[in-house]
């Protein structure tokens, strides 16, 4: 048995596994197109509303095209409303990528402790850890609000950083995929003398990789929309993120939909280019981790 | 004419013991602002933006001129969670000095005696609360002796708008503040132009701008009487109103909730400025965003008169200021709130040309920065005038709001069977409360 | 002291490891504690109170769990709940695994679906309502394309409204959990599909044989995750009834979650609300742990098997 990954496939020799026959192709692509319209639809609205001039935002039925596009008209008058948009998206941006890094860090060693060692207590501590997925935010948004308010946290980056490096989520995904990963490896390395966080990073994380974009795709998603928190413990000129800013647009009377829409449109390119960065590592993982035991 | 209004509307709030007269009109008395004993910190909410703007510039005139020395973090949060933002707070024991407030949320922190008492304050400046209309404020009042626990802001009337294109192209002359239901069916008939999908008129939508102002022109509270106790809904007014709503819907003359996409207001109006739509009723808020975006001639006229009554009743809502309870420096703040209120705070409304100011003396100056002479806005003042107050609030919001709309005007309900529907859950939720 | 050494293990190494495990598992579990084992722990201490968030709280003992066995509107919220799981969680467990097989292809254009079917995901909520209200409107929306279901009342009809819900849910989910999918088929080493191949085996077979066994682990999460997730409900109906009526008619569209919200945040009732969150937790924790006793006959763990 050999111990490093080896790579045992290229892309010319697994020809018989990656021929597609014409009539699954067709089909696939049939399928694929029909549910992309479907997946489609709202974004493009998104976008057409942002670009629409006021007088044809109340038009019905629905348009899905604007007559007289204005999107760089639209878009400054959402940096006449809100000056400080940038801001909110810098701020968003900081403490995306805090929680992400943090939960990396902290949830792969969890996640690696509860995959691959014994230790007492260790199915109830991970059923707790799961039963926290179960609770809905709204059931503890008080006591989280004085929980933050008195550790002294209120309306600061720590308030919206610490209490999402850490997550039950992340944990469940990254346990799962180590579990899935064959632990020989990682035992002869171990036998050589490696010690566990070694090779954790040399070898556990190295063959997630699918699985760490996942991680990452997902885990940054949610903290870049994540609206309720940041609102209850932080909504200061200062530490407010992007999506309240959006939400500002919105007044009692008046619900100027083609500056929200812009203003959304804005916050979500970022998360679009990220998601064509990261997918790759959906495939390429692949070409690593052709094991042969 | 005037007068003519005055006494009678005085002889029904007599008669009726009911809420809804407003007295400002004619001598649009002062509201003067007093200076602060001692300068501090407050922290004030407002939901809006736009309003933050308005608002910071009339406290910079506040700390400049009544309390130098003080200071105001003013926080914006966002309308659509404002109420659930400030019980978590509340909660959490962490209110805000000074916040804005709504006459549909106000009875919970009344109830619970989370506000700070405003009457006395306003006692000492001498300041007469009756220049507000009873609309605007009696949702604020508390206490055996109706003490005021909040200071309007601004207001906001019912009207009908109506598409003068379409009155020409249909033949007919435009309405007049001395129509009545039966000459708005008419109209509603004639205008209706099912090959080209044109109705004559949309005027059920929600609870402010809706079927309420119609049962409201028979005398009765809608929904829930200000006892806050007794549902109206099987009252023999609001079974009118309805049934005269219902008949204008079966004839076709009126969409339905789901032609309209959805049961909001916004959805009616939008509807109207479309030109789907001939005439709406609609809120003194949507005077900016016809104005920007009707490519119609239009204009606005009081809501038709109820036959038997002769009356035309709006739905008035006002917004205010309170003080918190909890706060420590309730000197200051009520000192802050009173400022705001007043003819020299209201200004800065007033000039901003959106929402009506609550001062009296402040609404000619709102009338004139919209700067348009095609549109009659006066109309949405003369609305006040016989007016009908907001008797609803959070546990039964949504039944008149949105779920009897529903039912009558998507779900082809009879009256009867939705409004004995509707007093159910009225007062299932009187009893749970 | 031996004694108490014990329990971590019989061997020094088998200590060794359980120290190891306990300092790897530190970090997270003591974070999770404190920011979310805590708040929750208060909720539901507080299902046993009547607090209406400004009065001090006042102890209530077992009142709010009474109240919760005759509340109608609770059997209610509960059946649609448990009605959206049975018509969400097969559906969107199918199409997200069928995303990602026929994503995982080689494909033209493969990068491309990929982000689209990840785009709802991340679409402004406000968007997606507009949109969706739009498409289940009668007489003007998409859903009028399939004959017969364009007269319909989707948005405001009781027996009607939760599968617009459901639709809701079902499309913004998919992008998530193919995700997922696509991760744990990358993980499948390859070498099993050509052992595979060599013995003989054709696609389907793989697919069943190879491609199903090896996912299970992930499929395991993706079930649970679902489980949790519906009965999380809140967005959705948020979205879909904020423009008819929010919540449905009647409570037609009302979710547990929702009923909770509603409880606490418009009728500050909190003690209330807390008790609901209670028994939505230990409806949900009771799903799991069938699940996790379930899970031993389906999912093969590759460290188990090795």
């Amino acid at each position: 048995m050999t111990v490093q990954p080896v790579r045992s496939t290229g892309r010319v020799s697994a020809a018989p596994l990656d021929h597609i026959g014409i009539g699954i192709r067709v089909v696939s692509y049939v399928i694929l197109i029909a549910g992309a319209f479907f997946m489609l639809l709202p974004f493009i609205w998104m976008a057409s509303t942002a670009c629409k001039p006021d007088a044809e935002l109340a038009i019905s039925p629905i348009r899905f095209f604007p007559e007289n596009p204005s999107c760089l008209e639209v878009a400054g008058r959402l940096y006449e409303q809100s000056p400080n948009f940038n801001r909110y998206l810098l701020n968003s941006f900081l403490v995306t990528a805090a929680r992400t890094i943090g939960q990396l860090i902290t949830c792969s060693l969890a996640a690696y402790g509860f995959a691959r060692y014994k230790f007492p207590g260790r199915s109830l501590l991970f059923a707790l850890s799961l039963g926290l997925l179960i609770v809905p935010f709204q059931a503890i948004l008080i006591p989280e609000f004085i929980l933050i308010k008195g550790l002294g946290l209120r309306n600061t980056f720590g308030a919206l950083i610490i209490p999402g490096v850490f997550s039950a989520f992340a944990l469940f995904l990254l346990r799962q995929a180590f579990m899935q990963i064959p632990i020989d490896l990682e035992e002869a390395a171990e036998i050589d003398g490696a010690n566990p966080l070694q090779i954790l990073w040399r070898i556990t994380i190295p063959l997630s990789i699918p699985a760490i974009a996942a991680f990452a795709v997902i885990t940054i998603q949610a903290a870049w929309n994540d609206f309720l928190f940041p609102l209850v413990v932080a909504n200061t000129t200062d530490t407010r993120v992007v999506t309240i800013g959006i939400a500002l647009l919105q007044g009692q009377r008046d619900t100027p939909y083609n500056l929200i829409m812009m203003g959304s449109l804005i916050a979500t390119l970022p998360m679009l280019a990220l998601f064509v960065m990261l997918q790759r590592y959906f495939i390429e993982g692949v070409a690593q981790s052709g094991l042969r035991r | 004419m005037r007068t003519r209004w005055l006494v009678l509307a005085l002889v029904f709030a007599l008669m009726l013991g009911t809420v809804g007269v407003s007295l400002a009109q004619d001598a649009a008395p002062a509201i003067t602002p007093v200076a602060c004993d001692e300068p501090g910190e407050l922290t004030m909410w407002v939901w809006d933006e736009n309003w933050a703007t308005i608002i910071g510039e009339a406290i910079n005139e506040w700390t400049t001129d009544y309390c130098p020395g003080a200071t105001v973090d003013l926080q914006v949060q966002p309308w659509a969670n404002y109420w659930d933002l400030l019980r978590t707070n509340v909660a959490g024991g962490d209110m805000p000095d000074v916040f804005n407030m709504s006459q549909t949320n106000v009875g919970f922190y009344q109830e619970n005696e989370a506000l700070l008492d405003l009457q006395p304050y306003l006692d000492a400046a001498g300041i007469d609360t009756s220049v507000w209309g009873s609309g605007m404020i009696d949702p604020y009042r508390s206490g055996p002796d109706g003490d005021l626990y909040a200071l309007p802001v601004n207001w906001d009337t019912i009207a009908v708008y109506y598409n003068k294109d379409l009155f020409d192209a249909a033949g007919l002359d435009y309405p007049t503040a001395d129509w009545t239901w039966d000459d708005f069916a008419a109209d509603a008939e004639a205008l209706t132009d099912a090959a080209a999908g044109v109705y004559g008129a949309a005027a059920y939508s929600e609870y402010q701008a809706g079927w309420t102002n119609w049962v409201a022109a028979t005398g009765v509270e809608p929904v829930i009487a200000s006892d806050h106790t007794t549902c109206t809904l099987q009252d023999a007014g609001s079974i009118e109103g309805l049934t005269f709503l219902k008949g204008l819907l079966d004839a076709g003359y009126m969409p339905t909730i789901s032609d309209l996409g959805g049961s909001s207001a916004d959805d009616s109006f939008n509807a109207w400025l479309a030109g789907r739509v001939a005439m709406v009723t609609g809120g003194s808020w949507k005077l900016p965003a016809a104005l920007e975006s009707a490519d119609f001639n239009w204009d606005v006229v009081q809501l038709p008169r109820n036959p038997e009554t002769g009356r035309s009743r709006s739905i008035v809502h006002s917004v205010g200021y309170v003080g918190a309870a909890s706060t420590d420096t309730p000197d200051l703040a009520a000192n802050l709130i009173i400022f705001l209120g007043s003819d020299a705070g209201q200004r800065y409304f007033a000039e901003a040309g959106g929402v009506a100011p609550a001062a009296p003396s402040q609404q000619q100056t709102w009338i004139d920065a919209f700067g348009t002479d095609d549109v009659n806005i006066q109309t949405f003042v003369d609305a006040l005038q016989d007016s009908q107050g907001v008797t609803v609030f959070d546990e039964v919001w949504n039944i008149g709001n949105t779920e009897l709309p529903v039912n009558i005007f998507d779900l082809g309900m009879s009256v009867e069977e939705a409004t004995a529907l509707g007093c159910e859950a009225v007062d299932a939720a009187v009893a749970g409360m | 002291m031996s004694a108490i050494l014990n329990i971590f293990g019989r061997t020094p190494l088998a200590r060794r490891k359980a120290f190891w495990g306990l300092a790897l598992i530190a970090p997270n579990t003591i974070g999770l504690f404190i920011f979310f084992g805590i708040p929750v722990l208060v909720a539901f201490g507080l299902s046993f109170f009547e607090w209406n968030g400004i009065k001090p709280p006042e102890f209530a003992g077992l009142d709010n769990f009474g109240r919760i066995l005759r509340d109608p509107l609770f059997g209610r919220a509960l059946a649609n709940t448990l009605k959206l799981a049975l018509i969400v969680i097969p559906l969107n467990m199918g199409l997200a695994l069928g995303a990602a097989v026929l994503l995982n292809q080689r494909l033209r254009f493969r990068n491309v679906f990929r982000t689209i079917y990840f785009l709802p995901v991340v679409t402004s909520t406000v968007a997606a309502s507009v949109v969706w209200t739009w498409v289940f409107q009668p007489g003007l929306g998409l859903i009028g394309i399939v004959p017969g279901l364009g007269s319909m009342q989707w948005l405001t009809r009781p027996e009607l409204v939760l599968i617009p819900i459901a639709a809701v849910t079902v499309w913004q989910r998919i992008g998530f959990d193919m995700i997922l999918f696509l991760a744990g088929l990358q993980n499948v080493p390859r070498v099993l599909h050509e052992a595979a191949v060599i013995d003989g085996a054709n696609g389907r077979q793989r697919f069943f044989h190879v491609t199903l066994p090896m996912l299970s682990p992930i499929t395991f999460l993706v079930l649970t995750l679902n489980f949790i997730s519906v009965f999380q409900i809140f967005d959705q109906v948020f979205i879909m009834t904020q423009r008819t009526t929010p919540g449905g008619v009647s409570g037609s569209a009302t979710t547990l979650t929702y009923l909770l919200y509603q409880t606490g945040f418009v009728r500050s009732e909190f003690g209330y609300a807390s008790a609901i969150a209670l028994a939505l937790f230990i409806i949900v924790l009771f799903i799991t742990v069938v699940q996790l006793r379930l899970q031993r006959r389906w999912v093969f763990y590759e460290s188990e098997a090795g």
